[in-house]
């Protein structure tokens, strides 16, 4: 077979979607894999993709971030969307770890992982996908993984979405609804979008916002923090019975 | 003076927000929200409407005189002119 214009075809956060393999994909969606589908929910199609002008980008990054957000754009349609963020599943709940690039996301997931041990899995580094079903949030896995290529497919409960600022004492508080919005709003496909998709995001945005607990993080890449944002976290959850 | 083309107007957790879409998303990525004088403002924008016009409406809904009404008006078409949303 010809592995430059293959197809994949993939169960991605319980949507069956069909990727074109060019451009390095295909070790990236190898988790996701499934035999063949005859009515995909999400078709990412390699002729829409867009080249940037304003910079060199390989046949690769062109791929990759066309294909993510092709899919991410049609995950709309499916009570879904992503935060870029660095996500950790422990004790049967995903807490996701978000901020603009170079905040620390990925040192304080990490952070999880040397204080929790083994049973804290970061399942990814980038874009994880939230879905509401049946009335609850889950968090998923995606081939979007970001540069480190930290990919599990796992869907879990989410518990909580954390933003980090990095600071010189540790500090944790909840958002408030505004504050939240405009947090998550950052950190999400915006560009792009027409009417109709904006008016989902915000409408999946709205119903996030009323149901998971959103916190700020002020903190130093200590261990007092991964501490710290765990225990008040996971407090939150449990109280609202997440 | 209209409201242009690429903004979506939705009330999230209780509070109305105005978002860009496509173009208008690459060049104001943030987000405003808006007041419930600020929704009948952005409303007569999006059919098109003058300085004064958008005074009345002003008038017609709440106790303020006209000078403040006009202050008002004033105020929130310079922060939509300041994101770049009104034509």
């Amino acid at each position: 077979m010809d592995g430059n214009n293959s197809i994949l075809y993939c169960r991605i956060a319980d949507l069956i979607a069909e990727i074109p393999a060019e451009g390095g994909l295909a070790p990236l969606c190898a988790g996701y894999a499934i035999d063949s589908a005859d009515s995909p929910d999400i078709v990412v199609r390699a002729s829409d993709y867009h080249t940037p002008t304003k910079f060199a980008a390989t046949k690769e990054t062109v791929a990759y971030m066309e294909s993510g957000f092709q899919f991410y754009r049609q995950l709309l349609r499916f009570n879904g969307f992503y935060i870029h963020s660095s996500a950790v599943a422990y004790e049967g709940r995903a807490y996701l770890f978000s901020g603009p690039s170079g905040m620390g996301k990925s040192t304080h997931t990490r952070l999880w992982q040397s204080t929790f041990g083994e049973e804290a899995k970061i399942f990814n580094d980038d874009k994880p996908v939230l879905r509401r079903i049946d009335g609850r949030w889950y968090a998923y896995g995606t081939p979007w993984c970001g540069k480190n290529h930290i990919n599990i497919n796992m869907k879990v409960p989410l518990g909580g979405i954390c933003f980090l600022k990095q600071a010189e004492e540790n500090r944790i508080r909840r958002l408030g609804s505004m504050e939240a919005l405009q947090r998550l709003l950052s950190q999400t496909l915006r560009k792009r979008l027409n009417t109709e998709e904006a008016a989902r995001l915000l409408s999946h945005v709205d119903k996030l916002i009323q149901e998971i607990p959103i916190f700020e993080l002020e903190n130093r890449p200590e261990p007092a923090a991964a501490l710290l944002s765990y225990e008040t976290m996971r407090r939150s959850a449990e109280e609202i019975g997440l | 003076m209209k409201i242009k083309n690429g903004f979506v107007l939705r009330e999230v957790a209780g509070t109305p927000v105005v978002l860009p879409v496509g173009q208008a998303s690459v060049d104001f990525s943030g987000m405003l929200s808006l007041n419930k004088s600020g929704v009948l403002l952005w409303k007569a924008l999006e059919e098109g409407s003058d300085r004064e016009a958008l005074a009345d409406a002003l008038l017609a809904e709440y106790e303020v005189d006209r000078a403040e009404a006009l202050s008002d008006v004033d105020e929130f078409i310079e922060t939509l002119t300041k994101i770049g949303c009104i034509e």
